[in-house]
């Protein structure tokens, strides 16, 4: 049975497409058959983000409503042949998805793929809530600020009561902390908050922290994941996130600001 | 044999009860007279006691329940807090003596036999405030979360996040830090307390007195207990 993972936050902007696309292109990149799922519908990003924007004929909608097979709206990447993205309609709003016929799509997708990411939609409406629903595991996607905190620990409450998992009693759903656009310069200067500041509030484990970069702007723009650019701090820790899914032990990188040389230091370069 | 016939159940009632404060009879009937000509359909067939902690013991009791029920009550029987010999008497002569465990607080300092008396009393029926039981809620309450605990204490095993809302008739008891809001004796309960091992607030509540996050400066970030003195809330810390 394949691990359905929410990629979810509360806030806006905070990176949950960014996230989505790195962590499911590196679980792919691994060998996992992975299927991207676009839950924002009527705001479709990840095509963007993934660089099939010109090759969306289906979409998310059309296979709930019965107009097209799970087949023909797939999005095979490219780059890995394992990946597939199933992206959201644009043209539709949200209330276009139901329970029973989201649970049908991911029950189906489930027997094709290993791992399903679902890229949530921001707020804690019905297409958040439907974006973490079904899902096994979530990825709480952080900035380090103390909004984007306080919409997480709401996030973090809803998938302890609204998810399937919490309905139906079973095992609840794991949760994973993800810190994204983290400055440990300006968490020293006291001007964002410290990642042991946002674990003391939100209690959660955490997966990840990926530093601020250029990189992620710059990938974006270009349709292609950071995790691709393997010189970039972010892409360096998303690949150490990815490893961390998979069960591996990896310490955590990028958590305090370079040292400055002695040459700057003494010049005050 | 599976239904009795009879069954016996204890039940507290209200029961009017007429203190009297002399012996002289005709005193009593005239002032009682005055008194049911006021409202005499609300005291028409009234069951009452009379209580006789304050007069002698060489009163006339066939005369004082004959007064009574010449005016129109029911005459249950007597009480008071009085001596053993007196409410040996009054049940020889046929009366019915109801217990009380209310002791005149005068009276026990003053006169040591009669507070013997009183606390030899079988208790009968104290009506009490109810026993709060706990609810007890595990993990972290998050943001946008509320949980009451009617008629209950609560015990958060977990922090209260901010924007959180925990309630309780009786005591909070937060085993992490509180950071949202918490209201203690939310039905009216004035010894109602708060307890967090972190307190950073947003609101304390107890018995609708409240604090907002700036009156807790003194003992922010600090294990503390909160409780009111004199119906002004006071924190204190726990370590």
């Amino acid at each position: 049975m394949a691990r359905i993972i929410v990629v979810t936050s509360g806030k806006g902007g905070v990176g949950k497409t960014t996230s989505s696309a790195a962590i499911g292109l590196g679980l792919a990149l691994k060998g996992n058959k992975v299927v991207l799922i676009d839950f924002d519908i009527g705001l479709r990003n990840l095509d963007l983000i993934m660089g099939c924007e010109r090759r969306v004929v289906y979409d998310f909608v059309n296979v709930i409503n019965g107009e097209a097979t799970l087949n023909q709206a797939l999005i095979k990447d490219k780059r890995v042949s394992s990946l597939s993205i199933l992206p959201a309609s644009q043209t539709r709003d949200k209330d276009a998805l139901n329970k029973e016929n989201v649970g049908k799509v991911l029950e189906d997708l489930g027997k094709l793929y290993d791992y399903i990411i679902c890229d949530s939609p921001a707020g804690i409406e019905a297409g958040a809530m439907m974006a973490l629903y079904y899902a096994d595991e979530a990825i709480v996607t952080t900035n380090p600020e103390v909004s984007s905190v306080r919409d997480s620990d709401r996030i973090l409450g809803m998938l302890a009561s609204r998810s399937r998992r919490a309905e139906l009693g079973l095992e609840p759903i794991k949760e994973h902390l993800l810190l994204t656009r983290y400055s440990p310069k300006r968490v020293e200067e006291g001007e964002m908050l410290s990642v042991e500041d946002v674990e003391d509030i939100l209690s959660i484990p955490l997966l990840g922290v990926i530093p601020e970069s250029q990189a992620v702007l710059k990938a974006s723009n270009a349709g292609e994941p950071v995790i691709l650019d393997t010189e970039s701090d972010a892409g360096k820790a998303y690949q150490d996130v990815v490893d961390r899914l998979l069960g591996e032990t990896v310490d955590f990188r990028f958590l305090v600001a370079e040292k400055k040389g002695i040459f700057s230091r003494i010049f005050g370069g | 044999m599976a239904v009795a016939s009879i069954e016996f159940k204890g039940t507290s009632f209200t029961l009017s009860v007429l203190h009297l404060k002399t012996s002289n009879l005709a005193a009593i009937r005239a002032d009682l007279v005055s008194k049911v000509a006021q409202a005499p359909d609300f005291f028409y067939l009234v069951p009452i006691l009379v209580n006789i902690e304050k007069l002698d013991v060489s009163i006339d009791y066939q005369a004082v329940k004959t007064l009574i029920e010449e005016l129109n009550f029911t005459f249950v029987g007597f009480t008071g807090s009085v001596t053993n010999e007196q409410r040996k008497l009054i049940r020889k002569f046929g009366f019915s003596f109801v217990n009380t465990t209310k002791v005149n607080t005068s009276q026990k300092v003053t006169t040591l036999e009669k507070v013997v008396t009183a606390k030899t009393d079988i208790i009968v029926e104290v009506p009490q405030r109810p026993l709060y039981t706990d609810k007890v809620h595990r993990g972290q309450i998050r943001s946008g979360q509320q949980v009451y605990a009617k008629d209950q204490n609560l015990v958060v095993i977990g922090s209260v996040s901010a924007g959180a809302e925990v309630i309780a008739d009786g005591n909070i008891h937060v085993y992490g830090s509180l950071r949202g809001r918490a209201i203690a004796g939310a039905q009216g309960h004035h010894k109602a307390q708060i307890y967090c091992q972190k307190l950073e607030a947003e609101l304390v509540s107890i018995n609708g007195n409240y604090w907002l996050s700036e009156s807790m400066e003194q003992h922010w970030g600090l294990p503390v207990y909160i409780h009111l003195t004199d119906s002004e809330l006071t924190s204190s810390k726990l370590i």
